[in-house]
C-alpha cells in the first residue's frame, strides 16, 4: 500500500505544530507594537494627569501652545506640529515629481545597462544611514542655504533653517519613493502600452497618459511611505533644524523645530517634566503620522479606483 | 476589387530565427480577411507587421515590402504614429486603460491634439454606437472602464480603435479570452464594421474564420500555404496541408 496511516498521522501533527509556531511568532511581533504604543501612551499621558509630581500640564496649552521653552516651563507643540507638516509636505512636493520622473526614466527610457546602474544607485541611497545624510546636510546644505540667503540679504543661523530641513528630507525620501515608483511602473501591463501606441500615441504620451496613470496607486503608496520617513526622521533633521522656541516657522531661512528634533534635543541631559513631555510629543507625532496616512489613503482610494 | 495592403516577399527575423518567409498577399478593402494556422505559425507576427507593432520587439528585422494604400510602410519616410492612426488594432486580451469609458474612447483623438469638447462627445457617441456598446454604457460614460465585463471591454477596445477613424482594423485573436455569447456579439460586430473598414483578423478558431471572413490565409511555419476566398479554402483547398489542417488532422 502506498499510503502509510502512521505517516499521515505524523504529518498532520507536524502541520499542526508548525501552525502553532507561526501563530506564536505572529502574536509576538504584533504584541510588540501594542506594548510600544501602550508604553509611549502611558508615559506621555502622565504630565496631564492631576497628580503628576512635577506639576500638571494643561493639555490644551500643550496641544495648541505656540511656545516651547524649558526654562519657562512652557510646553506648547502647536507650532511644532505645523512646522513638521510644512517641512515634510514641502519635501514630498519636491521629491515626488523628481522620483517619479527618475523611475520612469529608469524603467522605460534608459538603456538596459544604465537603468541597472541607476537602480543600484537608488538602492544604495536608500541604505545610507541618516546620520550620514545629517553630516552632509550640516556641512553642505547649510553652506548652500547661507549662500542663497546672502543673495536676498538675509542672515541665517549658520545655514540651519527650514529650507535646509526641507532639502535634506527631500533627498532622504527620494530613494524610498523612487524604489516604489520603479516597482509600480514596472508592473504596468505591457498590453496597455501597446494599446496606446497602436492608437497612434507617441511614447511620451504613452508614458505620461497611460503608464503613470496605471501606476498611480503604487506611486501613491510610495509617497505615503516617503512622507512617513520625512515625519519620522530625527537625527539628520536635528542637525540642521535649529531650535526655534516659538512659531510656526514660515520663512525658509528661519530656523525651525520639528516634533522629532524636539524629542531628541538634549534627551540624555534632562529629567522630570522636560523628559516625560517628550513622550507626549511622541504621541502627537504618532497621531500626526497615522492621521496623514489615513488622509492620504482616503485620497488614494479616490484617485486610485479607476 | 482594390487591395489596401500589398505585401511582397516579406521576410521577418527575430534575431537569427526567421519567423516569416516570403509572404505575398493582397488584402482587400472592406473585406474581412482571416489568418488561421497552428500556434507559432507566424499569423500574429504577420498582422503586427501591418501597423509596425513589431518595431517594439528588440531584435526584430523585416525585409520586403508592404504597401498600405500605395505607401511603403517600412520606408524610412513613413511616420509610424501616422500609420497607426490609419491602421488600428484590437488585442487578444481586452486592455482598456484604467480610466473612464469616455476617456478611453477620447484617448486617441486627444493624443492627436483634439480638445473641442463637443467634437469629442460626438466621437465618443459615434464610436460606441458603431461598436454596439452605446446602449449598455451611455448612462455611465464617466465610470471606470475596468468595471465592464470582458466582452464589453473588448467592444470598448474596438470603439477606441474606431474613434481614430482608421481605414483598417487589425484584430489579433479578439475573442480568445471571451465566452461564446460575447464572442458571437463581436462576430456580429465584425460583419457590421466591414461596411466601413477593412478588417484583418487572426483567429484560432476555424469555425470563426469560416463564419465571418471573406478571405482566409492559412499560415504554416512562417509561410502562407494558401490564400483565397474563405469558401474556397474551406470547401475546396488546393494544398494538402490546408486540407489536413482544416479537417483537424493536425494543429
Amino acid at each position: 500500500m502506498l499510503i502509510n496511516a502512521e505517516k499521515v498521522k505524523r504529518n498532520k501533527a507536524i502541520d499542526k505544530a508548525a501552525r502553532m509556531f507561526f501563530l506564536a511568532m505572529a502574536l509576538l511581533s504584533s504584541s510588540f507594537i501594542v506594548i510600544l504604543v501602550l508604553f509611549i501612551f502611558m508615559k506621555g499621558i502622565s504630565p496631564f494627569l492631576p497628580n503628576y509630581q512635577y506639576g500638571t500640564v494643561n493639555l490644551i496649552d500643550f496641544l495648541f501652545g505656540m511656545t516651547y521653552r524649558q526654562d519657562q516651563k512652557l510646553y506648547g507643540v502647536g507650532f511644532i506640529v505645523i512646522n513638521t507638516l510644512i517641512s515634510s509636505f514641502a519635501a514630498l512636493l519636491i521629491s515626488l515629481p523628481i522620483s517619479v520622473l527618475t523611475a520612469l526614466f529608469i524603467v522605460k527610457i534608459a538603456p538596459k545597462q544604465l537603468s541597472g546602474l541607476m537602480q543600484a544607485v537608488v538602492e544604495l541611497l536608500a541604505s545610507i544611514p541618516s546620520i550620514v545624510y545629517g553630516v552632509f546636510a550640516a556641512g553642505v546644505l547649510t553652506d548652500f542655504v547661507k549662500w542663497l540667503a546672502s543673495l536676498f540679504n538675509v542672515t541665517t543661523a549658520g545655514g540651519s533653517s527650514l529650507l535646509a530641513v526641507i532639502l535634506l528630507l527631500a533627498i532622504m525620501i527620494f530613494p524610498t519613493i523612487t524604489s516604489m515608483a520603479i516597482t509600480a511602473i514596472g508592473a504596468v501591463d505591457r498590453d496597455l502600452e501597446h494599446a496606446s501606441l497602436a492608437l497612434g500615441a507617441t511614447e511620451t504620451q504613452t508614458n505620461f497618459k497611460v503608464v503613470l496613470i496605471s501606476a498611480k496607486s503604487g506611486i501613491f503608496a510610495g509617497a505615503i511611505l516617503g512622507l512617513g520617513r520625512a515625519f519620522g526622521e530625527a537625527t539628520a533633521v536635528s542637525m540642521v533644524a535649529g531650535n526655534k522656541l516659538y512659531g510656526p516657522t514660515f520663512s525658509l531661512f528661519d530656523i525651525t523645530k520639528t516634533l522629532t528634533s524636539t524629542m531628541l534635543a538634549g534627551l540624555k541631559e534632562t529629567t522630570g517634566l522636560d523628559y516625560d513631555i517628550r513622550f507626549s510629543v511622541g504621541i502627537v507625532l504618532l497621531v500626526v503620522i497615522f492621521g496623514s496616512n489615513w488622509l492620504l489613503n482616503l485620497v488614494k482610494q479616490k484617485v486610485g479606483n479607476m | 476589387m482594390k487591395a489596401y495592403f500589398k505585401v511582397r516577399d516579406l521576410d521577418l527575423y527575430y534575431g537569427e530565427k526567421q519567423a516569416l518567409n516570403k509572404v505575398n498577399m493582397d488584402i482587400y478593402r472592406n473585406k474581412v480577411t482571416a489568418f488561421i494556422g497552428p500556434s507559432g505559425c507566424g499569423k500574429s507576427t504577420f498582422i503586427r507587421c501591418l501597423n509596425r507593432m513589431n518595431d517594439l520587439i528588440e531584435g526584430c528585422r523585416v525585409e520586403g515590402e508592404i504597401m498600405a494604400n500605395g505607401e511603403d510602410i517600412y520606408s524610412s519616410k513613413t511616420d509610424v504614429v501616422n500609420l497607426r492612426t490609419r491602421v488600428g488594432m484590437v488585442f487578444q486580451k481586452p486592455n482598456p486603460f484604467p480610466m473612464s469609458i469616455y476617456d478611453n474612447i477620447a484617448y486617441g483623438p486627444r493624443c492627436q491634439g483634439l480638445k473641442d469638447k463637443k467634437k469629442l462627445n460626438e466621437i465618443v457617441e459615434r464610436s460606441l454606437k458603431q461598436a454596439a456598446l452605446w446602449d449598455e454604457v451611455h448612462d455611465r460614460l464617466h465610470e471606470s472602464a475596468m468595471a465592464l465585463s470582458g466582452g464589453q471591454q473588448q467592444r470598448l477596445c474596438i470603439a477606441r480603435a474606431i474613434a481614430m477613424e482608421p481605414e483598417v482594423i487589425l484584430m489579433d485573436e479578439p475573442t480568445s479570452a471571451l465566452d461564446p455569447i460575447a464572442t458571437s456579439k463581436i462576430e456580429e460586430l465584425v460583419d457590421e464594421l466591414k461596411k466601413d473598414y477593412t478588417i484583418v483578423i487572426v483567429t484560432h478558431s476555424m469555425q470563426q474564420a469560416s463564419r465571418i471572413s471573406d478571405y482566409t490565409a492559412f499560415f504554416l511555419l512562417g509561410e502562407v500555404i494558401e490564400y483565397d476566398l474563405t469558401s474556397t479554402v474551406f470547401k475546396n483547398p488546393s494544398d494538402k496541408r490546408t486540407e489536413d489542417y482544416i479537417t483537424g488532422r493536425f494543429g
